[in-house]
């Protein structure tokens, strides 16, 4: 299984990798997220109640999160096309692990989105973030930026194969993504937030994953906090892979 | 290598794909499933290629049984569907190596095995260039080159030369009967083109409506039709006509008569003795033929016979399986799936929604096919003679007047099939070239089935 995850891993790295404008284009993305939102809630750091520091400091973590999620939540598209172009069918009539075909797509999507990260880590840093970027802390937020790009990866390809076409699941995509990202806390604080946002963040794994990366990243971390937000990322995540490669098992109709 | 017995399979609409199939191939024979869009063809292979359950029946292939022992029979077989399952950003060989990596084969031996299907198929010279610069024909012989990285004992052809050009077809044809002889290939393919399954099939089944009418070598089941084959084209609403046909069935020299829209099939014993009796008795008639043509039989007329339907007249494929799920409706996927059974609970028994319903809406050709693709198969290909509208004029008496040139708006098809037609004044339905378009856009229109 580990073989033919790495074997198909590898092509879809190769198809990538061969079209270097798309690959532009999706490094470029996060920093006009990360310069047009740093600018435009630059004064909310004056308000009262917001935590100590600039806004940029607050908003790295969600920009991260965010490129994670938008990075991560098309992934089901290109399932789409693969079922329809008859490479999938390809796949399953060869004696290939099902869970290889799955997992090799979301782990591809997901090494294109740590690429993101890293360029936009660099970037904040430059623009005078004020970040912990230390190997430790670096280390526990590619780990949630990993889990959170396999759960929403997984969950795009789920919906891929339950929805069996291209148009609804753009729908749900955008239905999914920009509400999950303002119910969280990547933006605002959470002592922004009316009663009921709040708890809608309870059951949004994003605002688990933007906590565990604010966690880390400031200049004094705090561990349990991180560990408790990992924690509960990793239930949504192997409920998601779960979930997508059942879907897939589901196929052979 | 392949036994079927019983194999039924029902869409989660109700229609049955499949219904109480038997199949017996031989090692070394190319077997050939002949029938239109929608027959089970498909479903049929993709069963076979463990790709798809069934409800009921027992599938052995290469020995092992689909249900119980998937993996075994994945190793055993190459498929080649009908969509090609290559990657177009990669090249030629990293479409090789992968699949051979997927069946894991030691590198080597992929190398090695490599060489010599690039060497079989003449692809050395763009095995490292991306498929994407490829050519139709190439792509598929690509396509068939991963299907044997393997070195499976049974490949399954579905539809190999879909969408081909001639030559490419041509060429093909070789390759797979190459294949065949050499390699020792046993080949299960399926084909809606009549001329492919005669040329290569060993042996042909007819399939139509997820059964199989008929089994035998090409030859057995054409000489299963006596004589010559003689098509009218008549108005057959017009009594004149009802009046000849009956005529014609008690005529001793026609063995066997079959209308099919405006068609009538007559088989009769000698066709040059019998076209100059059969215009005579249209003129005593007053029936006017608007077309009338003489060949040996073809699988066609063998479809004709077993199926009450002509192959030619059927839709063409449209080869999107998925858009079956959403026919009509909506939705899609499981949830269309879930929909069309509450339709049925709410509905109770009554309308189902059958293979007539995805018949209808696949006569929309899909845009990746060229419009003259039939237009070129009925009227190119099949070594039949048409008689020309002088000569049908003469025979009728000379009565008719030739047809003024068509309208040149008129589509490319329509044409084909009616500019050769003469008009008949002294008829009264019949109508003028006005609405000649329009009747033409109705009842001419190939791959539109006719009103029966």
């Amino acid at each position: 299984m580990l073989a033919d995850t790495w074997y198909l891993f590898n092509k879809y790295m190769k198809i990538t990798i061969r079209m270097p404008m798309w690959t532009l284009f999706t490094l470029v993305q996060p920093l006009i997220w990360l310069v047009i939102f740093g600018e435009l809630f630059k004064n909310v750091s004056q308000l009262p109640g917001f935590p100590a520091g600039t806004y940029m400091d607050f908003f790295v973590p969600g920009v991260l999160v965010m490129t994670v999620l938008f990075g991560s939540s098309w992934s089901g598209v290109s399932l789409l096309r693969e079922i329809q172009s008859g490479t999938v069918d390809k796949m399953l009539v060869a004696p290939v692990s099902r869970i290889a075909i799955v997992l090799s797509r979301v782990l591809h999507s997901t090494a294109q989105v740590i690429a993101q990260v890293a360029i936009m880590l660099a970037v904040s840093w430059a623009l005078g973030a004020h970040l912990n970027l230390g190997p430790i802390a670096l280390g526990l937020s590619l780990l949630v930026v990993v889990l959170l790009g396999l759960c929403f990866a997984a969950v795009s390809n789920g919906f891929a194969i339950a929805l069996q076409r291209e148009e609804p699941l753009v729908i749900i995509g955008n239905l999914m993504t920009l509400p999950l990202m303002f119910f969280s806390t990547a933006l605002v604080p959470a002592s922004f937030m009316p009663d009921w946002i709040k708890y809608v963040t309870m059951i949004n794994p994003i605002n688990y994953a933007v906590e565990a990366v604010r966690a880390v990243l400031v200049e004094t971390p705090d561990m349990s906090a991180y560990g408790q937000a990992a924690l509960i990322l990793a239930l949504f995540t192997a409920a998601a892979l779960w979930w997508a490669v059942s879907a897939f098992n589901a196929l052979r109709d | 290598m392949i036994q079927v017995r019983g194999l039924t399979k029902v869409f989660p609409a109700g229609a049955k794909a499949v219904d109480e199939l038997d199949l017996d191939v031989s090692p070394g024979e190319i077997f050939g499933l002949l029938g239109p869009n929608g027959a089970g063809k498909t479903t049929t292979i993709r069963t076979l290629a463990t790709l798809c359950g069934f409800d009921s029946g027992e599938v052995i292939v290469a020995g092992y049984d689909v249900d119980k022992e998937p993996e075994k029979v994945r190793r055993s077989i190459g498929v080649v569907a009908q969509n090609t399952g290559i990657d177009y950003f990669l090249t030629g060989r990293e479409n090789l190596e992968l699949q051979g990596h997927l069946y894991r084969m030691k590198k080597s031996d992929i190398k090695s095995r490599i060489a010599e299907l690039a060497h079989y198929f003449e692809l050395e010279a763009s095995l490292d260039r991306q498929v994407a610069t490829y050519s139709g024909g190439m792509r598929r012989k690509l396509d068939i080159a991963t299907a044997l990285i393997h070195r499976p004992k049974l490949i399954f052809l579905d539809e190999p030369t879909l969408g081909l050009d001639i030559k490419s077809r041509k060429m093909l044809w070789d390759y797979i009967e190459k294949l065949n002889k050499e390699m020792g290939l046993t080949i299960l393919l399926t084909t809606h083109y009549l001329e492919e399954a005669d040329k290569l099939a060993h042996r042909v089944a007819i399939i139509s409506g997820g059964k199989i009418r008929a089994v035998g070598t090409p030859e057995d089941l054409k000489s299963s039709i006596a004589g010559d084959a003689v098509t009218l084209d008549l108005e057959q609403q017009a009594w004149a006509a009802q009046q000849f046909a009956a005529a014609l069935k008690q005529a001793d020299y026609v063995k066997d008569s079959l209308w099919q829209g405006n068609k009538l099939h007559l088989y009769v014993a000698n066709g040059a003795e019998s076209v100059p009796k059969i215009t005579e008795l249209a003129r005593r008639h007053s029936a006017a033929i608007l077309t009338l043509s003489l060949s040996r039989p073809n699988l066609d007329d063998v479809f004709l016979k077993y199926t009450g339907s002509s192959l030619e007249d059927t839709g063409e494929e449209s080869g999107d399986e998925w858009w079956k799920q959403w026919a009509g409706k909506g939705g899609g996927g499981k949830w269309q799936q879930q929909w069309s059974q509450d339709q049925q609970a709410a509905e109770s028994g009554a309308e189902k929604q059958g293979p007539e319903d995805f018949q209808e809406t696949q006569q929309a050709r899909p845009a990746s096919q060229p419009a003259s693709d039939s237009s070129a198969q009925t009227g190119g290909t099949w070594p039949q003679q048409q008689w020309s509208a002088e000569e049908t004029a003469q025979w009728q008496g000379g009565r008719a007047e030739k047809a003024d040139t068509p309208n040149q708006t008129e589509p490319r098809e329509a044409k084909s099939a009616d500019a050769d037609q003469p008009s008949w004044p002294s008829q009264q339905n019949w109508p003028n070239n006005d609405t000649d378009n329009e009747w033409a856009a109705q009842k001419k229109w190939p791959g539109k089935p006719s009103e029966k």
